[in-house]
């Protein structure tokens, strides 16, 4: 019986160092460069296979298998599929208005937009898929056999409940949204599930959804405040100061405070939904403290500063290497019984989601 | 150089997750053997391919067995070394070349795919066949039906117009729109309008036969098709971002020419006028206008002046093409009168109501 105990020592870990990870990602930039953007299908491929083979889960390390070529056919794909097609119907729509049929020919001009909110989801779905299945971890894969067609669709309706009742419904959107794309998907034979529940995000949620009308009430009366004590300093023209001072003092802490708790938010919404989820006998983890994210967005910034815009390139190594440091499992896994999955994989990589620019996980 | 060696591996069937401990050995000929306590296979060096290379260990694959896993020690003796696929770095043929070469090789080839997406416009534009452009422009533009001014009167004048600057068997569309801005266009597809605003300002007809000639010069000389190439080259880098009506139809008709494309269109003009006996002076008188100070038709004439030559300087060229020469009037006073209250005649013409 071959049998991890996996309660010794933290099940992922990562070894990677970032200048290792320049000797990869600065030729990258250079290709990418000198290729016009082609090469950088292959560039996002050399860095994953840096990310994944420096990421070790238990006692092996994770192996990437994708290739450029089938990132690079999944965006020609999307371009055959999508972009070819959206022009031409803003050709088409174009035509009609200029005929003088004006409402068809913006009813079809919309066609895109609704094309774009079904594939944004489609794409989500996808890339997930995409990713599992073109990882190895002892030589075993993950998958789906789902098309992602259906979750397209619950993207469109439940990111729209979401906004009806004023936003209130978000928290539910997302949450509903992680657990229907994780637990239609699988790693060997054991399928993932997730039952992240909104109810213990709504509170966060709350904090953020109402600290606007706070900030603007709080506001109003410090810039009263404010235009009083300009008043007693310098008449009329002091009060004009003295409320312009309150209202730009005020306008910094709204953006940054407001920056603040999106992030609590955030942070606390992927520690409930990584928390619910589980495959076979494991459960994993997510640590990261809404001052964990902070400090990786004010480092992502700096960084990016300081090397005046160059520092870019680090930024999928800083983030991946958060998620997993972040990242915990706890529970056992049979080795005996964690046999090759069975699911289909695709030909072609995730060129949806290049195409939206949206994030996987 | 040894001839055989053992060396310590490890191994995935690819079937399951179980890792399988032991030994490689090679002795000399075309396999290699995997000894260990849970499993033993013999594979031919040919069925196996690189993987990657990861903190002090090489990875391979089998052909046969995509998702079987070889582990060796980096550290592999040279003779089985050779035996062993290449190792890949950047893939294909980048490593073969070296990273120096290939970069040089992919940026020749950009430069010179840029250059030619950059001029495609310039040569692939007058190549296109006028009867592809006309199908072209009718999808796009259609014929503008009661929205451009027509009465009898005015119409033989505007085709009297026409004939004078446009000798051609198949003559361009032109049209009076019922549009109160001084401005003309040229629009894909071979068609031709004057502005209502335009007709009006204009003090003979010998302007309006300038500015008609000029834009069938747009026409003639391909231009349109060559802005209508760039503007879709644009579009495409954009990716369909700008996309509005009037960028794409009236937008590259007032702005995608070149200040070499405008002294054609000039050029073309001038000669027509010689041919058929047209004063070239109404045409200078015009943009002496717009060049001028007339305060009052700035805005009106901000299109116009922006993207086309310095009046003055046409002016002058039109002046030129005048001396010591006697011309024909190229309307009667009454045709100029009947052009001029055409979009009032007209009982059933409708609004141009879109992007004016
Ligand atoms: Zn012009």
């Amino acid at each position: 019986m071959h049998y991890e105990d996996m309660q010794a020592d933290s099940a992922f870990g990562f070894d990677g160092n970032w200048k290792d990870f320049a000797r990869i990602a600065v030729p990258n930039l250079l290709l990418t460069i000198v290729t016009l953007g082609i090469y950088r299908f292959w560039a996002t491929t050399r860095e994953r296979q840096y990310l994944w083979s420096h990421t070790r889960f238990v006692d092996e390390r994770l192996e990437w298998t994708g290739t450029g070529k089938e990132l690079f056919i999944g965006f020609v794909l999307v371009l055959l599929l999508f972009a070819i097609p959206v022009f031409g119907i803003q050709f088409v729509s174009q035509a009609l208005v200029m005929r003088g049929y004006e409402a068809a020919g913006v009813a079809l001009g919309l066609l895109p937009l609704f094309a774009i909110f079904y594939l944004t989801g489609l794409a989500r779905f996808r890339a997930l898929r995409y990713r599992l299945s073109r990882t190895r971890w002892r030589g075993i894969r993950g998958g789906s056999n789902n098309q992602g067609l259906g979750y397209g669709i619950s993207y469109m309706w439940k990111t729209f409940v979401g906004y009806l009742a004023l936003g209130l419904l978000i928290p539910w959107s997302m949450t509903s949204l992680w657990n229907e794309r994780w637990s239609k998907m699988s790693f060997g034979p054991y399928e993932f599930n997730a039952h992240a529940d909104s109810g213990n995000i709504f509170a966060r949620f709350l904090l953020f959804y109402l600290s606007p009308i706070i900030f603007v009430v709080g506001g109003v009366i410090a810039a009263a405040t404010g235009a009083l004590a300009g008043y007693g300093l310098g008449g009329e023209d002091g009060a004009g100061i003295g409320a312009l001072a309150s209202f730009f003092i005020l306008a910094i802490f709204f953006y940054f405070g407001l920056g603040v708790i999106a992030v609590a938010f955030y942070a606390k919404f992927y520690r409930e939904a990584v928390g619910s989820t589980h495959w076979e006998d494991l459960h994993f983890s997510f640590e990261a403290s809404t001052m964990d994210w902070i400090k990786l967005l004010i480092g992502d910034v700096l960084i990016v500063m300081f090397t005046l815009g160059l520092g870019f390139i680090f930024l999928s190594y800083r983030h991946w290497k958060f998620m997993i440091e972040n990242l915990e499992a706890n529970g056992d896994i049979l080795l005996d019984d964690l046999t090759q999955s069975t699911t289909k994989t695709a030909k072609h990589g995730e060129g949806l989601l290049d195409a939206f620019d949206i994030g996987a996980f | 150089m040894e001839n055989s060696f053992r060396t310590p591996a490890q191994w995935y069937d690819g079937q399951n997750a179980i890792r399988h401990e032991g030994e490689a050995l090679w002795d000399g000929s075309g396999t290699l053997s995997l000894r260990g306590f849970s499993s033993e296979l013999t594979l031919p060096f040919a069925d196996l391919q690189f993987g990657e290379h990861r903190g002090g260990e090489l990875v391979y694959r089998r052909t046969s067995e995509p998702d079987f896993r070889l582990i060796l020690p980096e550290d592999l003796p040279p003779g089985l070394a050779a035996k062993l696929p290449e190792k890949k770095v950047y893939g294909g043929w980048i490593d073969k070349v070296g990273l120096g070469k290939a970069t040089a090789a992919f940026a020749a080839v950009s430069v010179a795919a840029v250059a030619l997406f950059l001029t495609a416009p310039d040569w692939l534009g007058p190549r296109v066949p006028q009867s592809w452009e006309r199908n072209l422009g009718d999808a796009m533009v259609g014929d503008f039906g009661n929205r451009l001014c027509s009465t009898p009167e005015g119409d033989a004048a505007l085709a009297k117009l026409l004939d004078a600057v446009d000798p051609d068997e198949q003559q361009v569309r032109a049209g009076v729109a019922n549009i109160g801005m001084v401005n003309a266009v040229a629009l894909p597809g071979g068609q031709v309008l004057l502005f209502d605003g335009l007709v009006q300002d204009a003090e003979t007809p010998e302007e309006l036969a300038g500015v008609l000639g000029h834009e069938v010069g747009h026409v003639r000389e391909r231009h349109v098709m060559t802005a209508l190439l760039r503007q879709f080259g644009l579009s495409i880098l954009l990716s369909g971002a700008n996309s509005g009506v009037g960028d794409t139809v009236f937008g590259l008709a007032s702005m995608g020419y070149s200040r070499d494309a405008e002294r054609e269109a000039d050029e073309f003009a001038r000669e027509r006028l010689e041919e058929s006996n047209v004063s070239p002076l109404g045409a200078a008188r015009f943009f002496e206008r717009i060049g001028g100070d007339s305060e009052a038709e700035e805005n009106s004439l901000v299109g116009w002046v922006a993207s086309h030559p310095a009046p003055r300087e046409r002016a002058q060229a039109f002046r030129k093409a005048a001396e010591g020469k006697t011309f024909a009037p190229v309307l009667t006073a009454q045709e100029f009168e009947a052009l001029k209250s055409m979009c009032e005649d007209d009982p059933d013409v409708e609004e141009f109501d879109f992007f004016f």
